[in-house]
């Protein structure tokens, strides 16, 4: 059986498991999404402080992360 | 710590290093001494792959780590479990692909640092090789191989552990090819 399947057999049960594991993975996917956003808003020309409006946090805080890419 | 390494588990190393070059990877990942392990012939842990049909499964266990990769390292037990909040991560994907091109969700990218050939250990690779030491310890064993390197995959949080595991290759399993049931 795959790890998988497994998951998904062990959900119905609620298992605590699965819920914590689709968080981090959501954790990561929103990183990922936030990660692929900013650098096209950088490629259309978007200023650190109209992309850190847009996402609802600092100029500084988005400058920090990915500035230097 | 590595002069605990055995030639075996030495191998895995630059055989990693080697893979990461090949696929010019920015930096050397636990994948790649996945893949170096399963390039290994005549060892503890190729007997282990055999014994357990992943040797067969080479080209399914590299198509999971290239999908986890597209997806943004997210294995399929991943997808799974967000699949039961609700969260089609395949749509996702080919939404932000349509948009941005292939491969934009994808891990990777480009190389941290200049043309320099020497490449860097990913930390998750660090932690890896971290793990195999403490997963000898653990057995008493004085030296690492490269056995140790693949139980210490197995038992990472991960895309790595979760291909394996689909594989066949959870940590029970893989313990008792490579070590016998007495564990």
């Amino acid at each position: 059986m795959t790890d998988a399947t497994d998951l998904a057999e062990r959900a119905g049960d609620r298992d605590p498991r699965v819920g914590l594991r689709a968080v981090a993975a959501l954790r990561r996917l929103l990183e990922q999404l936030e990660a692929v956003q900013v650098r096209s808003a950088r490629n259309q020309g978007w200023s650190w402080q109209e992309i850190a409006t847009q996402l609802g946090v600092s100029r500084q805080a988005v400058h920090k992360k990915y500035g230097r890419q | 710590m590595f002069e605990r390494f055995t030639k075996g588990a030495r191998a895995v190393v630059t055989g990693a290093v080697a893979q990461a070059e090949r696929t010019a990877s920015p930096q050397v990942t636990d994948e790649h001494m996945l893949l170096a392990l399963l390039d290994s012939e005549g060892t503890r842990s190729a007997f282990a792959f055999a014994s357990l049909g992943i040797l067969d499964q080479r080209a399914s266990v590299e198509a999971g780590l290239a999908d986890a990769r597209r997806r943004g390292g997210m294995s399929s037990a991943d997808a799974a479990a967000l699949a039961e909040i609700g969260i089609d991560v395949g749509q996702i994907v080919s939404k932000v692909e349509e948009a941005h091109g292939p491969g934009a969700m994808g891990v990777g990218g480009t190389a941290k640092r200049g043309w320099t050939s020497h490449k860097k250990f990913a930390p998750e690779a660090k932690k890896a090789l971290e793990q195999s030491l403490r997963v000898a310890l653990g057995r008493g064993d004085k030296e690492i191989t490269d056995g140790h390197i693949l139980l210490a995959l197995t038992a990472r949080p991960g895309v790595v552990s979760d291909v394996l595991a689909d594989h066949g290759g959870t940590y029970g399993a893989v313990e008792r090819a490579l070590f016998g049931a007495a564990g």
